[in-house]
């Protein structure tokens, strides 16, 4: 039985794989922008002081020193101080104040 | 960003806090349902500002109700609820419109009717032209066809050479040229005698056609014939022929001018003093308001007007006239003998010089003083010019 898994698994990373490495080739080859079709974040800086970021899933953790936002690639934390929404809609979330640190947590 | 911030100011929103330990939960909740909100400040721990359109806003119980907060409206901003504020005010609403159609009433009028560019036809003449054509403050500006005044004023104002007419707000302006009307002539084909413009002394006589009446050394007076058009031949069986006399008759002329020495002049002088009289001009209506009695003897007259305008051509029938009187001072002063004389003959030349024709040759230029018998002084100023004094005149007529 643990074999027949493990040949399970196996199969399954392998039918997966190559499905996302087309995926990706395709949108690469015409240039199509990413975070649309690979369902990825797309996040942009202006400065330190102000972030957007699209595509995101879901708010975790709001406060003034801390913003955590869920993501398709896993959740995304913002650190700095006086922090703000500046707007919130389903696609996107601006964040305005002194940013001091941003990662990704995988 | 400002526009954004216009059309939240527009659809209007409220500041609201929110109480509530899950107030992540709460904002994912809005922006699934999907419930703009903007500017989120954290107060504390548990409280948040958020701002939320009123559309938004009505879906909030039932949010607020699944994640345990409190919901409180801190302010609210935006033209909705400043219209509302303003609905209940009837008077103020009535005043706004009735101040735009005041305003839109007064500005489809013609209030000002502005004729420049005129220097022989007097500006009223022209002014009552414009009015017979129906162009005058108080008339409505949507009916006149400016293109159509400006043909009708070149039809039938011979003197003017070029017009332009333009509305521009509620002033009307009408630009006009005029024609340098040529010296009258009588056509080369016409029999014409050539008489005495003034009278003169015949110094050089030079015929190119016609008969030569006169001859150097005559006096000739003003109106006589100098070069006949009527030919008479010596044959007394020709018949006289008329012919369009030309030529040039030089004659000395003579231009006098007297003026009286004075050895007193009056100088007038500002005293400082003035009274303001003031009133107001509404739809050509004067009203002057009420004021006392000019307190001074001798005075002179400004008059200032303020037009009630917005821009340069966007004008009121409401003009405000301060009429300011100078109190004057006139001071008699005495003056040197030979002062005066020379001021007298200086008035006297200057005088001569507006009559004497542009195309005579001064040849002389006397002055001398006379007395009469209580010792007035006169100053006589006599000019001796030479000029061709010949000018056509038809043959018969007058």
């Amino acid at each position: 039985m643990p074999k027949d898994s493990k040949k399970h698994k196996r199969r399954k990373k392998e039918e997966k794989e190559p499905k996302a490495n087309f995926k990706e080739k395709v949108t690469e080859l015409l240039e199509l922008p990413k975070e649309i079709v690979l369902d990825v974040p797309k996040i942009t800086i202006v400065g330190a002081a102000n972030l957007i970021l699209e595509n995101y899933k879901g708010i975790i953790e709001y406060s003034e020193g801390c913003v955590r936002v869920n993501t398709s690639i896993g959740i995304v934390k913002i650190t700095g101080r006086k922090l703000s929404i500046k707007e919130i809609t389903s696609e996107d979330i601006m964040v305005d104040g002194d940013l001091e640190a941003f990662e990704f947590l995988k | 960003m400002l526009l954004l911030r216009l059309w939240n100011y527009m659809r209007g929103y409220v500041i609201i806090l929110v109480e509530g330990y899950f107030l992540e939960k709460f904002i994912n909740i809005c922006t699934r349902r999907q419930i703009l909100l903007w500017d989120l400040k954290k107060q504390s721990n548990r409280r948040m500002t958020v701002n939320i359109s009123i559309k938004g806003f009505k879906k909030l119980p039932e949010v607020a109700r699944k994640t345990h907060c409190r919901v409180r409206i801190q302010s609210k901003c935006g033209l909705p609820f400043t219209v509302h504020k303003y609905k209940k005010r009837k008077a103020f609403i009535l005043g706004a419109f009735s101040f735009v159609a005041a305003f839109y009433a007064m500005t489809s009028f013609i209030w000002d009717v502005d004729v420049y560019g005129n220097k022989k036809i007097d500006t009223q003449v022209l002014l009552d032209y414009l009015a017979g054509n129906g162009i005058r403050p108080g008339m409505l500006k949507y009916g006149i066809n400016t293109d159509e005044i400006v043909s009708k004023l070149m039809i039938d104002m011979k003197e003017l050479a070029w017009v332009e007419v333009s509305l521009k707000g509620t002033r009307i302006k009408v630009n006009v040229r005029e024609r340098v009307t040529p010296p009258e002539t009588i056509p080369m084909d016409q029999p014409c005698d050539i008489i005495a413009r003034r009278d003169g002394l015949v110094k050089s006589v030079f015929t190119k056609s016609g008969q030569q009446v006169v001859k150097e050394g005559d006096t000739v007076t003003r109106g006589q014939v100098l070069i006949s058009g009527n030919v008479v031949s010596r044959n007394e069986n020709v018949k006289p022929r008329q012919v369009h006399a030309m030529g040039t008759v030089y004659a000395r002329t003579w231009y006098e001018k007297k003026v009286p020495v004075e050895t007193q002049i009056a100088e007038v002088v500002r005293t400082g003093m003035t009274k303001d009289v003031y009133s107001i001009m509404i739809f050509n209506r004067r009203i002057r308001l009420p004021y006392g009695e000019v307190p001074f003897k001798e005075y002179e007259t400004v008059e200032i007007k303020k037009e009630l305008s917005i821009g340069e051509d966007l004008i009121f029938p409401l003009t405000f006239i301060i009429e300011r009187f100078y109190e004057n001072n006139i001071i008699k002063k005495d003056i040197d003998l030979e002062e005066a004389k020379a001021l007298a003959a200086n008035k006297a030349k200057t005088e001569l010089a507006k009559e004497i024709p542009q195309d005579a040759q001064i040849v002389k230029t006397d002055l001398k003083y006379t007395e009469d018998e209580k010792g007035k002084l006169t100053a006589v100023v006599m000019i001796e010019c030479l000029e061709d004094i010949g000018m056509e005149k038809a043959i018969g007529g007058n």
